[in-house]
């Protein structure tokens, strides 16, 4: 969606201390140029094609239609990508944005880590330093994912001020853009932050929509009457909704995280139930979840990639003028969602992806028989495992943790010995 | 001219360099941080910069950011803040008081309202390090009807024409950061090959009518003397800050005096 001057409705721009505007112009005139260049669009093609595995699949799923008895679903399988979620169309973009530029360096936050290691990864097959900032308690939380980041050659930074979570990770991460801006790029993980990133971020994942509008005329000879996706910084949605945004009779719907409850701190619903309000931080004007003196909270999920503070300027702005209608699911209804798709379907969905699985099962029942509905599956969900053990009481998980941890090697002899 | 510059160049007339020394609202509390400021008015400090606290403070390093949020575990109010500042501001004729803070907090206030009762309160600067010229409009308006300066700040990389641009616009005096990076001691030192600061400041004066404030990294006394004759105003900063973390009022003023003798 072309911006006005960045700018989308109310929302947008470019909010950032003086010190990185001239990064900040660079790489709106390098991401105004590889948009129109022939060769990078057609590297970008097949890097898409040959790293991620791109085009990703759309699959019916006959036995959740039958279940439901309401709409044909369908589901958009960006779990299927490289990296097992939609974040690798962003990186692999912005990763030859960054070669373009002649930059050496990339900088990231993270919050759940699938931005961190995709990243990683792109960094490492471009040959690009990386540094991945992420609070200290994400880290703790979800240290495999960490791991993967440290074995790929990326430094992991813990960030410790604040609540140490993404938001304090964004921080940092901008913190070290300012004083790395010559030979750094930072690489968002999502679409907010300053102009250009919002719209260049939508770009990149724009890939998702373009592939829907051919596959569902190819599978079923029309565009679907419904597409949702989780809402945690936007860029899913906007890969999947901006595609399809002049086709008036296609109805979009985003889902938001409600976490435990709708009290401040507990959720992260910014959009669907007037619970955030318009700031400008971070580099940019969105709906954030603050406070009435303007200082922004603490959010929850039990999906950590959508406990973000804010939300993308452009869905914030979609979201106003209606063309999208937001909505959103507790912790508990996306462990149902998740479940059911295991059972019905054998397929593992990201606990992100769930929330857009719950809001389009609530409604699939209702809809017309002959209509199609499209889900997004932002992400896999074997990085889950340790919360949805939690969460569904699984008996035999803490044994086998106990066990694993009482045959690691912990001494420096036993390292040895093992290797 | 603007009051604050008018009141610069006088003060210039009997010192070759004005110190601005910086203090965060609210750190450790409300109370303490009001003392300090008194003490440092006291010991006649010409200016003193007040940051008011925000929960993402992206352009500070971990000294500051750690005062902001420790601030922030009380309830913080802006409108509270200028009257306590403003009584500052009457009791110090001799010194002036400017409010930095970020862009959200002063936007949820509402940047008229901001401007109307900063003058009011004889607060006679503002600054906003992530509202950038191009999208201020509506407060320069608004500092302009209440006769305040909003201040504008240009860093080593910012592009010539742009340098220009800003420091023929400026008011008040002019915020020359003097390096790339975040405020304070912090892991992100930059390595860039930023153009001397002599250069820099030069370039500045050539197309500035405001006073020149320089700060982001001073803490030693030959950074001081570098910057005499180049620049009216030095910001003590962080480095305030770590000496009154260290060892209270006593230090900070020591600090002072040790750079400003
Ligand atoms: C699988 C998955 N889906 C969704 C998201 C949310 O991000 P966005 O709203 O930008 O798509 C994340 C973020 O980490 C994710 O990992």
């Amino acid at each position: 969606m072309q911006s006005e001057n960045g700018f989308y409705g109310q929302y947008g721009g470019s909010y950032i201390p003086e010190i990185l505007f001239a990064s900040q112009q660079q790489i709106l005139t390098a991401f105004e140029e590889a948009k129109q260049d022939e060769s990078f669009l057609a590297e970008l093609n097949k890097q898409w094609q040959q790293f991620s595995g791109r085009p990703t699949p759309l699959t019916f799923c006959a036995n959740l239609t039958e279940h439901f008895g309401g709409a044909q679903i369908y589901l958009k399988r960006e779990d299927l990508n490289h990296s097992g979620a939609h974040k690798m169309n962003n990186v692999i973009g912005q990763g030859l944005l960054v070669k373009h530029m002649g930059k050496k360096r990339v900088i990231a936050e993270t919050g759940a880590g699938q931005h961190g290691i995709a990243t990683a990864l792109v960094a490492a097959r471009l040959g690009l330093e990386c540094t991945i900032y992420m609070g200290a308690k994400d880290i703790e939380r979800q240290y495999p994912n960490v791991f993967w980041m440290k074995q790929l050659g990326a430094e992991v930074v813990p960030v410790t001020t604040g609540a140490q979570t993404l938001r304090d990770a964004l921080d940092e991460a901008l913190r070290d853009w300012s004083s790395s801006h010559e030979d750094s790029h930072y690489l968002i993980g999502t679409s907010c932050g300053c102009a250009p990133f919002p719209e260049m971020v939508a770009f990149f994942q724009s890939v998702i929509g373009n592939e829907v509008r051919q596959q569902s005329v190819a599978q079923f000879d029309q565009f679907p009457d419904r597409l949702y996706a989780c809402v945690g910084g936007g860029s899913n949605a906007c890969g999947l909704f901006l595609p399809f945004l002049d086709n008036k009779e296609v109805e979009m719907i985003g889902v938001e995280a409600g976490g435990k409850g709708l009290a401040l701190g507990e959720h992260s619903i910014r959009l669907s139930h007037n619970l955030g309000q318009p700031g400008i931080a971070q580099g940019f004007a969105t709906m954030f979840l603050q406070d009435n003196a303007g200082q922004l909270q603490e959010t929850h999920s039990i999906a950590a990639g959508l406990d973000y503070v804010g939300v993308s300027p452009i869905i914030a702005h979609l979201a106003e003028t209606g063309r999208i209608k937001m909505t959103y699911a507790m912790d508990d209804e996306v462990i149902a969602a998740c479940t059911l798709l295991l059972k019905k379907e054998g397929i593992i969905p990201a606990l992100e992806s769930s929330h857009a699985l719950a809001g389009a099962f609530k409604d699939a029942p209702n809809l017309p028989k002959d209509s199609k509905i499209v889900i997004n599956l932002s992400g896999r969900g074997d990085k889950d495992i340790f919360n949805v053990a939690k969460a569904v009481q699984d008996e035999t998980f803490p044994e086998f943790l106990n066990d694993y941890l009482a045959s690691y090697p912990t001494r420096h002899l036993d390292n040895q010995e093992q290797n | 001219m603007s009051q604050l510059a008018e009141f610069t160049q006088q003060k210039l007339i009997r010192k070759p360099i004005l110190a601005m020394t910086h203090v965060v609202y609210g750190y450790p509390s409300v109370t303490e941080s009001l003392s300090w400021m008194r003490r440092l008015l006291e010991e006649s400090v010409d200016f003193i910069e007040v940051q008011f606290p925000f929960s993402d403070p992206v352009a500070d390093g971990p000294s500051i950011v750690a005062a902001c949020h420790k601030a922030l575990e009380q309830t913080l109010d802006v409108d509270t803040c200028l009257s306590q500042l403003g009584e500052l501001a009457r009791d110090f004729p001799e010194s002036r008081i400017v409010l930095m803070s970020y862009l959200n907090p002063m936007y949820r206030f509402g940047l008229e309202k901001l401007a109307k009762r900063a003058s009011e309160e004889n607060i006679q600067g503002l600054i906003l390090p992530d509202l950038p010229i191009e999208a201020a409009s509506q407060y320069q308006q608004a500092c302009q009807r209440h006769n305040i300066d909003p201040v504008w700040l240009v860093t080593p990389v910012t592009p010539t024409e742009r340098l220009t641009m800003l420091a023929s616009q400026a008011s008040g005096f002019l915020y020359c950061v003097a390096r790339s990076g975040v405020t304070g001691h912090s892991s992100h030192e930059s390595k860039a090959k930023d153009a001397s600061l002599d250069d820099y400041l030069a370039l500045i004066k050539q197309h500035a009518s405001a006073p020149i404030g320089v700060g982001f990294g001073l803490r030693k006394r030959s950074q001081i003397e570098q910057l005499i004759g180049k620049a009216d105003i030095a910001i003590l900063g962080s480095a305030l800050l770590d000496a009154y973390n260290q060892g209270g009022q006593n230090a900070g003023i020591e600090l002072i005096k040790e750079l400003f003798h």
